[in-house]
């Protein structure tokens, strides 16, 4: 197969392997806060995690799944509820980087509807969508 | 400067991949299981195919493997005679189904509470996962080993694939609604819920039926023997691959081939969509999997494209790159199993 002068798409790296040594599902992992938590009765030289870094690490959880939600309403239908009992509904498109701004598509207020449209974060006060 | 696509390897595996299934889009991503000869089916995170843990237990080739939707739970098929359930998240197996031959296929209904069985001794079995110790519900008319059963409209009907047959059954009352005969094998079978479609696949063929009538909509043929075609969430393109060891794209609408990738070194097994569309997997002969990008330079996952702007000025060139890399050194790198890909020595101060 002749290929005309193309690059393949860059990667960031390659997707991670087995290390070979253990079974995986890291205690540490992503999902672990879905484990039940075990009481730790009996281990004694078990170094406690500081208030502090358990904190960081369920901030940055938190962060990751709203991060998630946020791709997940992607191109649906979403809910709005601004100041003054103002409900609007639009298709979602994105924010920006401090998600300061919602950009939105086909706009449905009281006064019409707006192709385009940037929501302030400040003006909403809870958006919901079906998944 | 056009970009061609760059398959992501994901290794690990020993023997032949023989299925895949991927999760729903859960709040921690959605997730992929691979089913493998070696006995050792795998769970990846499904936009990256980081290896994420592997499920240690079957005592033979497991044949058939699937999520649950939230990806709590797992089920694989082997051909140890059992199905078993395992817990997701930590890796644990929660319950061994004894069976009376040879498992190929595993279904959770959309609550996860069943769980769906079918395989050598050609019976269909549903087991309530509330109640592992109860006998489960036995749904007997295959005349062949069943290789494929899936739970269709909302969990009310049954969809079961055999050697030469594709049946429909009624899963309150056990019985036959409606079936479909092929001449030649049916290597594999998808159900898409929104909008009721069933992939079939046999020879060179790529079919779709209603899977409410089992009536025909349309077929394609194929170059090669295809094993496994997957149709897009949006249904604007279908993926297949087989015994050519290539994998095709096509659109949907009208039938075209829109693209072809050679990479695989074996016949493709099972190849799927992931959940969001973004890209598609494929298991093959040669124990890997690989990611394929539905759209060939979006940034995704770990695919991320550096455009001229950024380059300022200069042409195009990956950032982290394999411009001259040929597919077969991306598989030496891959089956390294390291994270970098330059080797880290440290540098020596005299």
């Amino acid at each position: 197969m002749q290929t005309p002068l193309t690059i393949p798409v860059p990667v960031l790296r390659l997707p991670r392997g087995p290390d070979g040594s253990s079974r995986g599902f890291a205690p540490d992992g992503r999902r672990a806060l879905l484990k039940p938590e075990v009481p730790e009765i009996q281990e004694s030289p078990v170094v406690q995690e500081s208030l502090e870094s358990q904190e960081q690490r369920a901030r940055a959880i938190l962060r990751e799944r709203y991060l998630r939600s946020l791709l997940a309403m992607a191109g649906r239908q979403v809910s709005f509820t601004l100041h003054e009992g103002v409900h609007v509904t639009a298709h979602f498109g994105a924010t920006d980087l401090d998600v300061a701004n919602f950009y939105v598509s086909q706009l449905q207020t009281p006064i019409g509807v707006q192709a385009e449209a940037l929501l302030r974060c400040s003006d909403i006060i809870a958006y919901t969508f079906k998944p | 400067m056009a970009l061609r696509q760059t398959p992501l390897t994901c290794s690990g595996h020993t023997r032949p991949v023989v299925d895949l299934a991927f999760s729903g889009i859960t709040p921690y991503g959605y997730f992929l299981i691979s089913a493998c000869k070696d006995g050792k089916p795998m769970l990846r995170q499904g936009d990256t195919g980081d290896w994420i843990g592997t499920f240690l237990g079957h005592k033979g080739a497991v044949w058939g493997a699937t999520l649950n939707k939230d990806a709590t739970k797992a089920a694989t098929a082997a051909a140890d005679f059992t199905a078993k359930v395992w817990d997701a998240v930590s890796g644990d197996e929660l319950m061994t189904l004894a069976h009376k031959h040879i498992v190929k296929t595993v279904d959770f209904t959309q609550d996860s509470n069943y769980l769906l069985t079918g395989g050598q001794d050609k019976l269909l079995r549903i087991y309530d996962l509330n109640k592992p110790e109860a006998e489960p519900k036995e749904i007997s008319g295959h005349t062949s080993g069943i290789k494929k059963a899936l739970w269709c409209s909302e969990d009310k009907q049954i969809l079961s694939a055999d050697d030469k047959t594709v049946r429909l059954w009624d899963q309150a009352t056990m019985t036959e609604v409606k079936s479909l005969n092929f001449n030649m094998s049916v290597s594999s079978m998808e159900y898409i819920p929104e909008g009721e479609i069933l992939v079939i696949t046999y020879g060179r063929s790529i079919a779709f039926h209603s899977a409410v009538s089992l009536d025909p909509i349309k077929s394609f043929e194929a170059p090669a023997t295809i094993n496994s075609a997957s149709l897009h969430p949006e249904k604007e393109f279908l993926v297949a691959g087989g015994e050519d060891f290539k994998l095709y794209k096509y659109d949907y609408n009208s039938g075209e081939e829109l693209e072809s990738y050679k990479g695989h070194f074996g016949p493709i097994h099972c190849v799927r969509f992931s959940p969001d569309g973004e890209l598609y997997a494929s298991g093959s002969e040669d124990g890997t999997l690989r990611l394929w990008q539905t759209v060939v330079g979006k940034t995704y996952g770990l695919w991320k494209c550096v455009l001229p702007e950024e380059d300022s000025g200069e042409l195009a060139k990956p950032k982290i790159s394999f411009p001259e890399t040929t597919e077969e050194e991306l598989e030496e790198i891959a089956s390294e199993n390291s994270d970098s890909i330059y080797s880290s020595t440290p540098e020596v101060k005299a």
